[in-house]
């Protein structure tokens, strides 16, 4: 009788969709020895949301889910300080410690609209490391995605598609890891009821004064709302 | 008579007369010998000392067959209307079908041989396949039609050993090609064709030993007419030997100096010049499929042989080729083009197949398939890799990011695959361009990619800070800027637009005719949405959307 309810317990945590709080522990040994290690997460560049984000940042080798409305409300403004630090910086990435010596490439699959260079530029990226894939919204710009991410030469896959479901995000997420690679899809705010494999689901939510962000799931956190963490755009630059 | 302290100084000054006994040796007349047998080696002083290794493919007829249908077992000819069996395999030959044969009583001793007719054309072009497949062991490769291949390997002994393991090295890599040969080696040209024709597997290094060894063979080995054969047998001449010991004048007179001079020049009296076959630069092969085929796994496998006929042809000329084209030829329809580019020049079996797996997923045949032809495109010299001593991964990291922008150009499109770069242009539609369309640039127009990133650091903040020197750019443009309504007089965008930051006026552009006058402005829209407009400067005064700030 006991090892039948042992079996089931084993078979349940065999699930990949069940994730332990002693994984958790492991993300916050981590942190506690950043200043040794690479750590788990790559720094997201707003202090505020590191603050509540587990390992204080972007979730490494997994993928990030970003829930919004509408285009143009500090979704890549947000992602701009990580990935300028992943196009630019050797020791980020893992290839890195091959001694390849070069930083990640960074690809943007079927984006909405044509990312401006100079724009990417001013916020410090090396334009030398980033791949545009203007495919098709569905299949296709998932295909790629994953071809990209498990090629195990981009540090980072943002990617656009109107198909992206649970079992999709399992594949994406899968890839990330083999690739050890960082996946960001982008995704409406209706399929926040939806369920996902990602590691990490934020929505953001843009007002006249400001874009909050709403952490919907965190592998290792826990749901809160941090408000303020993209300012308006005047004081962007101000200061 | 001159002091003798003079006559050094002239010696040195000019050369003393030739002396005319050892000029006359070179320009006297031949002297007139009594046999052929015995004129002096003289030509061969002035000429390098050559080897040859010679060819002979006596099945290719049947052979050049084979590499289509495997089952051809025999080969046979029209020989004016008379259908007669040329060659058959041994496996044939044993159950008693032979050569001459007409091919009824061929087929009445064996009902289920497979026949083809003799393909001239086919067997030219296995003979010229082999030619550029011999260029790996010497860069003296001479095509003697129908059946012959002559390599010069003097040169070549010293990379490949001696002359056993070369010979081995010939032999072993036709069989694994489908030919049985013949080889012999002789100092001269002709000497080893006629003693390969005979099937003497001779290797003969030293002159000396050259009259000994041709002097056995029949004259059949000459390929002489068949009248000139007879006229000798008819005078007891029946091997090179016999021939050698008639005298030259009765024998040029009667068969022709020509055939002297093959004679001298088998010899080696005579210098033997030979033209050098030179490979095609472009590789073109074609597949023709024994039956209509449609089975996508059956015509990859085609593909793939094709492919690897490809790798081979490049690796031997140390080429490398970008785009290769294969056509499937349909019976009624017109061929089905396929290209396949790279990113970077690639010469792997398995990395074309890779793409063309890709490629053929998504590619639609009208009607099944007769025939696979595969062609290169322009070829570039191969470049070597620089490995690194130490960590040999750095450069396979940089060709698998082409190895995956291929994959996803195979799939998605050559134009959706690109990096992109700045362009130092103050028009904002611009002041961007593909990272391929960099290298058309001007000079001064190209900006290097990450100079904002090389300046330093602190001044990168710095500006951030004082954002003076920043002009402000959205992260997502428009491919095309788009009119805004202005129902209340106020641009509207999803809801009335407010008014952030502006104007920022761009103008000019008379040198290209795509002039601009506009003002630039940061506009909020109710829902949060930063957004670049800007009102043209003219009469209309018109807005539009140019850019959204991500």
């Amino acid at each position: 009788m006991l090892t039948t309810v042992h079996d089931a317990l084993e078979k349940l945590l065999q699930n990949p969709r069940v994730w332990r709080g002693s994984q958790r522990n492991a993300v916050a040994d981590t942190i506690t020895n950043t200043q040794e290690s690479p750590g788990t997460a790559y720094p997201t560049g707003y202090i505020k949301l590191d603050r509540h984000l587990p390992g204080g940042g972007w979730p490494r080798h997994a993928l990030t889910e970003i829930l919004l409305k509408d285009y143009g409300t500090g979704e890549l403004k947000l992602l701009m300080p990580a990935l300028a630090r992943l196009s630019n910086a050797d020791e980020v990435h893992p290839a890195a410690s091959c001694g390849s010596g070069e930083a990640g490439w960074i690809a943007w699959i079927a984006p909405p609209f044509q990312p401006y260079p100079p724009a990417l530029l001013q916020w410090g990226i090396n334009l030398a490391h980033i791949l545009i894939v203007h495919s098709r919204r569905g299949v296709e710009a998932l295909w790629a995605a994953e071809q990209a991410l498990s090629s195990g030469n981009c540090a980072a896959v943002l990617v656009w598609s109107d198909v992206l479901d649970n079992k999709a995000s399992r594949r994406l997420q899968l890839a990330a890891e083999k690739g050890r690679s960082w996946a960001i899809a982008f995704r409406p705010l209706e399929a926040a009821a939806q369920s996902s494999a990602a590691a990490l689901r934020i929505a953001l939510n843009a007002g006249e004064r400001g874009t909050d962000i709403r952490i919907l799931k965190s592998r290792g956190g826990r749901p809160v709302t941090v408000s303020g963490v993209i300012h308006d755009f005047i004081h962007d630059y101000a200061g | 008579m001159p002091p003798p302290d003079k006559l050094p100084a002239r010696r040195d000054g000019q050369t003393p007369p030739a002396n005319p006994e050892q000029q006359s040796l070179f320009l006297a007349p031949l002297p007139e010998l009594s046999t052929p047998g015995e004129l002096p080696v003289y030509a061969n002083r002035a000429c390098v000392r050559q080897l040859w290794l010679c060819i002979h493919l006596p099945s290719l007829p049947l052979e050049a067959l084979k590499a289509r249908n495997e089952a051809i077992e025999a080969v046979f000819e029209n020989q004016q209307g008379n259908r007669r069996v040329l060659l058959t395999s041994p496996r044939v030959g044993q159950l008693g079908v032979t050569p001459g044969m007409s091919i009824n009583a061929a087929v009445a001793l064996m009902p289920t041989l497979t026949l083809e007719e003799r393909n001239a054309e086919k067997e030219s072009r296995a003979l010229e396949r082999l030619a550029a497949w011999a260029e790996r062991f010497t860069s003296v490769v001479s095509l003697e039609p129908p059946d012959l291949l002559l390599l010069e390997i003097r040169g070549s002994l010293q990379l490949f050993g001696d002359i056993r393991d070369l010979r081995q090295q010939v032999e072993s890599g036709l069989l694994d090609q489908g030919f049985k040969p013949s080889i012999a080696i002789a100092p001269t040209a002709l000497a080893s064709t006629w003693l390969a024709r005979a099937g003497k597997n001779a290797s003969i290094d030293d002159m000396r030993n050259l009259t000994g060894a041709l002097s056995p063979l029949p004259l059949r080995c000459l390929e002489w007419p068949q009248p000139v054969r007879e006229s000798l047998n008819g005078m007891g001449i029946y091997c090179i030997g016999d021939c050698l010991r008639l005298p030259r004048g009765g024998f040029a007179k009667r068969f022709g100096a020509a055939r002297l001079l093959q004679l001298d020049r088998a010899l080696g009296r005579l210098p033997d010049p030979r033209k050098g076959y030179r490979a095609p630069e472009r590789f073109c092969e074609e597949c023709e499929l024994c039956e209509e085929q449609d089975h996508s796994e059956r015509l990859l496998t085609v593909c793939r042989q094709l492919l690897s006929n490809l790798e081979r042809f490049l690796t031997t000329r140390q080429i490398e080729v970008r785009h290769v084209q294969f056509s499937f030829f349909h019976l009624r329809q017109p061929a089905t083009h396929l290209a396949l580019g790279c990113v970077q020049a690639g010469r792997r079996t398995e990395q074309w197949c890779e793409l063309l797996a890709i490629r053929f997923d998504r590619l639609t045949l009208p009607e099944p398939v007769i025939a696979i032809r595969l062609r290169s495109g322009a070829a570039q010299s191969m470049q070597a890799d620089a490995g690194n001593l130490f960590q040999g991964k750095g450069r396979q990291h940089s060709t698998s990011i082409t190895h995956l922008m291929e994959r996803l150009s195979a799939r998605i499109g050559d134009e959706a695959v690109h990096g992109i770069t700045t362009v130092a242009e103050h028009r904002p539609q611009y002041a961007w361009c593909t990272a391929e369309a960099k290298g058309r640039l001007p000079p001064c127009a190209a900006m290097p990619n990450n100079w904002y990133a090389q300046a330093s650091p602190l001044l990168l903040t710095d500006m951030r800070r004082t954002s003076s020197l920043l002009l402000r750019r959205p992260l997502w443009m428009l491919p095309q800027p788009l009119p805004l309504a202005t129902p209340r007089g106020h641009p509207e965008y999803h809801g009335p637009l407010k008014l952030l930051d502006g104007p920022e006026r761009l103008e000019t552009g008379w040198w290209d005719g795509n002039g601009i006058a506009r003002d630039y402005y940061v506009a909020i829209n109710s829902k949060g949405v930063h957004l670049w407009i800007y009102q043209t400067r003219n009469r209309e005064a018109t807005w539009h959307l140019h850019g959204i700030f991500g």
